[in-house]
């Protein structure tokens, strides 16, 4: 049974990223359900254990993805392309970390947070251009999930 | 977590907000921590770094201190 359980939350897991990865959105439950094998209750309460697991992060509804780290559900101001492909990343290390989980060249698209000059950084398979820009994280490492979606 | 252009920048960001100034990370740093949490993210055997991984990638890249211990009690937390 529990073995059961791991598979289903495995494939609900990879069907998420691969839609992800496939079209830089989220997918919806109806989405899931035919990939995953089970109903859309079913796949809703998948969505509640990777929840707990930190895998997934909700909306309040409890069924719309917000973020499947590295990919965001929702418009953000951290964007990627890759592939012909438009992607929203949750946070600036998120934004880098799409092009290292797609393995592809990738451009981030963002901006400095106090002036507002934008940033375009072209991210190839040994990273970014050199580059002086620079990352700033107010919440430590400790409380990161305490309310993951501020940090 | 955010981007700035320069260190000027994020004081400046930081005097206008009220918000601490933490340590700077730069962004061959930053590629780093997005290539080990994320790399295997779409592979099946994939997973999180758990904190005393956590602590040894930060520590490679010069990321040392409470405020990059997942564990740490001095701020208060301890749920990375």
């Amino acid at each position: 049974m529990r073995g059961e359980r791991m598979e289903l939350e495995l494939r609900a897991k990879l069907a998420i990223y691969e839609h992800f990865s496939a079209t830089g959105r989220r997918p919806s439950v109806e989405d899931l359900a035919p990939r995953v094998g089970v109903g859309v209750a079913q796949v809703r309460e998948i969505f509640r254990r990777l929840q707990a697991q930190r895998v997934l992060v909700l909306e309040k509804d409890g069924e719309s993805i917000r973020m499947a780290p590295p990919f965001s559900g929702i418009p953000t101001q951290h964007r990627v392309t890759a592939g012909g492909v438009s992607y929203h990343a949750n946070c600036a290390w998120d934004a880098l970390g799409i092009p290292a989980a797609l393995h592809q060249p990738a451009t981030v698209h963002s901006r400095c947070e106090q002036s507002m000059e934008p940033l375009e950084m072209e991210v190839s398979d040994r990273g970014p251009d050199v580059s002086d820009w620079l990352f700033h994280c107010v919440v430590p490492a400790a409380q990161w999930w305490d309310d993951i979606v501020f940090t | 977590m955010l981007f700035f252009r320069s260190e000027e920048r994020v004081r400046e960001w930081c005097s206008a907000t009220g918000y601490p100034l933490r340590p700077l990370v730069r962004m061959d740093q930053l590629w780093e921590l997005a290539r080990e949490w994320y790399s295997t993210r779409l592979q099946p055997d994939s997973r999180r770094p758990q904190p005393a991984e956590m602590r040894g990638i930060f520590a490679r890249l010069g990321l040392v201190g409470d405020f990059w211990d997942p564990q740490s009690d001095v701020f208060g937390g301890g749920s990375a």
